[in-house]
């Protein structure tokens, strides 16, 4: 089985409501591609490191997804990111293997890796930050 | 008339995630990842910050991704 990260970043002038439509469309196209989506967080607006489009704010989402054998449907997901412009940014990031190879190196700690990649920091590090709040404050 | 000589302690730097017990670095953990740029944003060296070299190359990996959806910066200007 393979997992995957999925995050992106969305024009902060779209609304919470289309952001989750927006969400809930991709996790049915990666659903309807035979995947898992495994956990999904929102976590809200953020502040960019550097301006992006001439904005200075995003909205942050990431999808875990669990795939099964070489099938996805991925890449199309990517495509149809690619060409919509209210999203800023988009990244994909295949974890099981890292994980497994991180779980092998010390057996005792390895599911903290696995259950929490936030770690104690957590996807909200930046101190001061609003908007970062718990990770888990918009969840759907 | 031989001077004392002077005795140098270097702390010994030790790897934060050998220390940790850290095996997979987080593109999202910016708390952690910021640790290690300092204020020109800069990855930190290794001969700095004693990382060892498989947690540098899986640091590396995870500041060029938090870079890429501006969770921290390329450079500060």
């Amino acid at each position: 089985m393979r997992t995957y990260e999925l995050v992106f970043v969305v024009d902060p002038r779209v609304s919470d409501e289309d952001v989750v439509a927006m969400t809930q469309e991709y996790k049915q196209m990666i659903t309807a591609g035979g995947s898992q989506i495994s956990k999904e967080e929102s976590w809200g607006r953020r502040k960019l490191a550097y301006p992006i489009a001439k904005l200075n704010e995003g909205k942050y989402v990431l999808l875990c997804i669990e795939s099964e054998g070489g099938k996805s449907s991925l890449p199309e997901v990517e495509h149809r990111m690619r060409q919509n412009d209210k999203i800023l940014r988009y990244l994909t990031v295949r974890t099981d293997e890292d994980l497994k190879r991180a779980a092998s190196r010390h057996p005792k700690t390895a599911g903290r890796a696995g259950e929490s990649p936030g770690g104690p920091g957590g996807p909200g590090g930046v101190g001061g930050d609003t908007a970062a709040g718990p990770a888990t404050a918009g969840e759907v | 008339m031989a001077r004392p000589r002077k005795v140098f302690y270097r702390r010994r730097k030790v790897c934060k995630f050998c220390a940790d017990k850290i095996d997979y670095v987080d593109f999202k953990d910016v708390k952690l990842l910021q640790q290690f740029i300092p204020e020109r944003s800069k990855i930190l060296p290794r001969r700095i910050s004693g990382t060892c070299a498989r947690h540098q190359r899986l640091l590396q990996q995870a500041i060029k991704r938090a870079r890429h959806l501006a969770l921290i910066p390329f450079t500060t200007d």
